[in-house]
């Protein structure tokens, strides 16, 4: 990947973020800040962002969101290492419950 | 709660009303979660859902949200509940019904049955805050799972990180499945395996 790709790819990611989680926040609030992982203020601004502004904020280096989860043991269970197909569902299920308890990063 | 006049409440309990039927919620949540008469309770009903309500007594009993799956179905309910009543304002019953939402949303996203109706994730909810159940934190994994109250925390360990000998062998669609493990079972276990 040439630098420039990268910076298309990046923006791509980070406009696609921005689109979806602006519409989110728009069609129900309150489970978009669960859905997102967000605080309520972090909400309100993405909320009101023009496209314009949308477009300015995607532009850089860097992404604008990140993993919400980076510890071993939810990444495990997400990816089922180790274990068979069988009790798959269980292991998602699993990291469902442990990311659902997390409501710390949004508070 | 005294019965209130206002044009605006009223229609904001209908649509709540609405929903909590659209979900399957037994007349007496509605009952105890809206001002509306038991009367127009039951013709809405009928409109929305097509048919009359069942009869009888909701399920009462704590033990039901103990056993192996329908304990993975409540935590993971109440585990969303709890995040929503953090970060958003909302009142009692809407958090209980976005968070049922988004409960069925991720259940039937992995292809499993939504084990939890509404009615019971709002009997768990009232239970939590009865005192007669709550959640502790799983000593291996972290999590936060719906337990009775007096459980001794130090050294708890949930149903998945240690699930009992008879866990996940049933084989209805929809149902958890685990890996054999090679034990007989106890007639205790089995009995606790079996769907409420």
């Amino acid at each position: 990947m040439t630098s420039e790709q990268i910076l298309a790819e990046i923006r791509e990611a980070n406009l696609s973020y921005l689109m979806l989680a602006q519409s989110l926040i728009r069609s129900d609030r309150d489970q978009a800040l669960f859905r997102l992982g967000i605080s309520e203020e972090t909400a309100m601004l993405i909320g009101t962002l023009t496209p314009a502004q949308m477009m300015k904020i995607a532009t850089g280096n860097t992404l604008l969101c990140r993993l919400r989860m980076d510890d071993d043991l939810v990444w495990n269970l997400l990816t089922s290492h180790g274990k068979g197909a069988a009790n798959d569902s269980v292991s998602r299920l699993h990291a469902s419950i442990l990311m659902a308890g997390r409501h710390q990063e949004a508070a | 709660m005294a019965r209130n006049k206002s044009v605006l409440t009223e229609a904001r309990q209908i649509e709540r009303a609405v929903m909590l039927i659209k979900l399957g919620a037994r007349l007496q949540v509605l009952e105890s979660e809206t001002d509306l008469s038991y009367e127009r309770l039951l013709r809405l009903y009928k409109e929305v859902a097509g048919h009359s309500p069942s009869k009888g007594q909701l399920p009462f009993s704590t033990d039901w949200f103990m056993t192996w799956q329908p304990n993975i179905h409540a935590s993971l309910f109440l585990n969303t509940h709890e995040y929503l009543n953090k970060v958003a304002e909302l009142d009692e019953i809407d958090t209980i019904i976005k968070a049922y939402q988004l409960y069925l949303e991720q259940i039937g996203s992995q292809g499993l049955e939504p084990l939890l109706s509404v009615t019971r994730a709002w009997r768990l909810v009232k239970f939590v805050d009865n005192g007669m159940l709550t959640m502790t934190r799983c000593r291996k994994c972290g999590g936060h799972f719906v337990t009775h109250p007096h459980e001794i925390a130090r050294n708890y360990v949930c149903g998945l990180c240690e699930p009992p000998a008879r866990a996940g062998k049933g084989k209805a669609a929809g149902a958890l499945q685990l890996p054999a493990l090679g034990r007989a079972a106890t007639k205790a276990e089995r009995a606790s395996t079996l769907p409420a």
